[in-house]
């Protein structure tokens, strides 16, 4: 398998996706001859033309509604949103109009649609761009909600989003695209609604989605020296959500902190916290439910606090080690 | 004053019991002496008495729990006495601790249970216990207690804020509920993560290192083979019997006597007594007739007659002849107490007694306790002749078998048709020599032959 990075094997994603089924085409803000902002696109406007790799004017509700509009004709569109904080100015489109579309056509009509943006802190963007959003999507019935943590999942959910009927909010992570991972060369869908186990462990489970996965990795493997065995889970599918593969580790843990990086307050951690006590992991709970979330705060433009008010790898261990006492 | 009902110990070997079933529901009234519930201990079932009148203000513990000794299980008084207080009084108490348990209680409290059980009134000192006398325990925590039949009440958490958690419950009932055991062997137990009161050991002594890595190696065998088809868990009665043999088999050396009887004489005799006894409604069996011929051979051989206590052999005045019973799940061996003063009669209508309330599960401990020798007898499933382990403390133990129609070589040297009994006797050589067993063999089988010796 090659290594690869995230933004590879999501750039691999789009293109193969597009290639196999003529109905798939990309646009958004220079995604076309610029390449992407973040060079998703790199090289796909070569390949597949003006016609299929669209430049748009910057309008995110323009983006966002042509996207719809073309989904009920037929074609499965991938809408790029530079950054996931301008998802805000095309929420009518896709809260009144994707999400609800199909419902209120009596199931006469699809939104076959992937809304893509990178969100997330860490880049010094300052507050208007450097938003993690995934609470407000989760919310919205008729939305689907995708947040890969790994260049391999991202690739395969990736296609699963395209080829899904419904309307996907495909969220990625700007400090991921980078980071590298094992891929296979041939073609695989990761379904939606299947979490996977990162890392097995026995002491404590760690529920972590996007950027939260690879910290959340690498403070247990530290705290593995001090004996502490830690699971992590990534849900990867917040809606759809897997609450069974959480209550299974819940169950074998007793023990769980849920790792976000976007603010605390009524964020996804808050309904995932709700679920496991819903479930027959409530009787095997060893300490009350931790969430490890970002302040309720703008992210600030100053490096040291935009790192503070997020989780770092620390803060996980200083988390893990109060609750295994 | 509320009376707290506390699980009786109704026999040496008990050390807990399972409330089969409450005579009286909560708000009921009761009298003093009336039946309150039914127990069941490892050998047998037993009403127990109500020790107060009044009203059954709190029952403890539902039906089918198991109970440790003396834990109180239910609460007798008036009507208007206030409870919660009580409640807490009464929450189980494991009153025969080991040495390690009191350790631990004292370690993880300042005062110790008996006194808060004495004084009820008293606001406890358990931090983990919050508002509202409410108790500060995890989901997880409150979940094994509930497996376990513990009571949360007693354990302090190590948890933020003295919360319980699941492994709080577990180092409790590690050190309640387990026997004691060499550093070395809990050591390796923790380690190896077998929990102590999972492995067997004879009753009283401690787990060693070698019991220990003795399970280890047998769950590992067990688990590889993949071949269990079903497990049966080595408890109650089954365990009981587990230890005493191997007990009884690592102790005492023993050696085995054969002798075949003619049992002609006999056979006469039983016919001939059963007919006289008919309008009595008495019927003798062999067991009956033997019972009395082997207390007569035991009056001559008193050395059979006897136990080891500490460094002595102690010859036993009574002959209190142990029948072993076979059960559906084990086997019980209840007691005629004083055998050689009884009649034929006697025997016949105590052991009729004994053998239903064994079938029953009736039995009192005083039924099957005491015994000094024990007679076992296979005959009915065939078995000519087989050896028997010594219930411990005994001596020894007589197996019978069937009565088989063989040819004999009498004395006049012709080969003649008879009934043939194969027994066997079982001796403790700790306490007696193949000489002394083979004379009492030889008393036992001159009387058996000629039963009217009986009379001498």
């Amino acid at each position: 398998m090659a290594m690869i990075t995230y933004i590879q094997a999501l750039r691999d994603a789009i293109r193969e996706e597009m290639r196999r089924d003529e109905n798939v085409f990309i646009m958004g803000e220079d995604v076309g001859i610029y390449g992407g902002a973040f060079k998703v696109t790199q090289g796909l406007l070569e390949e597949f033309g003006e016609e299929r790799v669209k430049d748009t004017p910057i309008s995110e509700a323009a983006i966002v509604g042509t996207a719809v509009g073309s989904a009920l004709t037929g074609m499965r569109p991938i809408a790029e949103i530079m950054f996931a904080d301008f998802i805000t100015i095309a929420m009518d489109q896709l809260i009144n109009q994707a999400a609800k579309i199909r419902y209120m056509f009596g199931g006469k009509a699809k939104v076959p649609m992937v809304l893509r943006a990178p969100q997330g802190s860490g880049t010094g963007a300052a507050a208007q761009h450097s938003q993690s959003l995934t609470a407000l999507f989760t919310h919205i019935p008729g939305l689907k909600v995708v947040m890969p943590s790994t260049p391999y999942d991202v690739k395969g959910l990736f296609k699963a989003a395209v080829r899904d009927d419904n309307p996907v909010v495909f969220l990625e992570h700007k400090l991921l695209y980078p980071t590298k991972g094992e891929v296979p060369e041939e073609d695989y869908v990761i379904p939606l609604g299947k979490a996977d186990v990162k890392r097995e462990g026995t002491d404590v489970t760690i529920i972590a989605g996007s950027i939260m996965v690879p910290r959340a990795i690498e403070a247990a493997e530290k705290l593995q020296a001090e004996g502490i065995s830690v699971e992590v889970v990534d849900p990867r599918t917040y809606v759809p959500f897997d609450v069974e593969t959480i209550t299974q580790s819940v169950i074998k843990t007793g023990k769980v902190i849920i790792a976000e990086d976007d603010c605390k307050n009524a964020g996804w951690g808050a309904e995932v916290a709700a679920k496991i006590c819903e479930s027959e992991a409530f009787d095997y709970l060893d300490a009350p439910i931790k969430r490890l979330a970002g302040l309720d705060t703008p992210i600030p433009y100053n490096p040291k606090l935009e790192k503070a008010v997020v989780p770092q790898v620390e803060d996980i261990i200083k988390a893990v080690e109060e609750m295994v006492n | 004053m509320a009376t707290i009902v506390k699980m009786p110990k109704l026999g040496l070997t008990m050390t807990e019991g399972v409330i089969v079933k409450w005579f009286k529901k909560e708000g009921e009234r009761v009298e003093k002496g009336e039946p309150l519930l039914e127990i069941q201990t490892d050998k047998v079932n037993l009403e127990e008495e109500s020790p107060a009148d009044g009203i059954v203000r709190k029952l403890l513990y539902e039906e089918g729990k198991t109970v440790p000794i003396l834990t109180p299980i239910a609460i007798i008084g008036e009507a208007d006495e206030p409870l919660p207080e009580i409640e807490r009084a009464a929450a189980p108490t494991p009153q025969e601790q080991t040495d390690e348990t009191e350790d631990y209680i004292k370690a993880s409290r300042e005062e110790s249970d008996v006194e808060k059980t004495e004084k009820p009134d008293e606001v406890s000192d358990n931090p983990s216990i919050g508002k509202y006398g409410k108790i500060k325990a995890t989901p997880a925590a409150k979940r094994i207690a509930r497996e376990y039949n513990v009571d949360l009440y007693q354990i302090t958490g190590t948890g933020p804020n003295s919360r319980i958690q699941a492994a709080d419950v577990e180092r409790y009932i590690q050190y309640t509920q387990t026997p004691k055991a060499s550093p070395v062997a809990k050591k390796i137990a923790q380690e190896k993560g077998v929990p102590l009161k999972d492995i067997q050991v004879e009753s009283g002594k401690r787990v060693m290192k070698s019991h220990v890595l003795e399970s280890l190696g047998g769950s590992k065998t067990a688990q590889q083979e993949g071949s269990v088809l079903e497990e049966i868990p080595l408890t109650g009665m089954r365990k009981i019997i587990a230890d005493k043999m191997t007990e009884s088999v690592n102790k005492a050396p023993h050696f085995y006597l054969r002798s075949e009887v003619d049992m002609t004489s006999l056979i006469n005799v039983r016919e001939e007594l059963n007919k006289s006894l008919e309008k009595d409604g008495i019927k003798l069996s062999f067991n009956d007739i033997l019972v009395k011929i082997t207390a007569k051979a035991l009056e001559k051989h008193r050395i059979i007659n006897s136990r080891i206590k500490g460094d002595k052999i102690q010859m036993l005045k009574p002959i209190n002849i142990g029948l072993a019973v076979a059960l559906d799940n084990g086997l019980i061996v209840p007691v005629i107490k004083n055998a050689e003063t009884k009649s034929l009669a006697q025997i016949a209508r105590e052991s009729r007694e004994l053998i239903e309330k064994a079938r029953n599960n009736k039995l009192t401990p005083d039924d099957y306790t005491g015994g000094t020798f024990t007679i076992s007898n296979l005959g009915m499933f065939d078995i000519v002749e087989f050896t028997a382990i010594i219930n411990q403390p005994e001596s020894a133990i007589l197996a019978l078998g069937k009565i088989q129609d063989r040819p004999v070589v009498t004395p006049e040297k012709e080969i003649k048709i008879k009934p043939i009994m194969n027994i066997t006797l079982s001796c403790d050589h700790r306490v007696i020599d193949g000489a002394e067993g083979a004379k009492f063999l030889k008393t036992l089988k001159d009387l058996m032959e000629n039963p009217l010796r009986l009379l001498l």
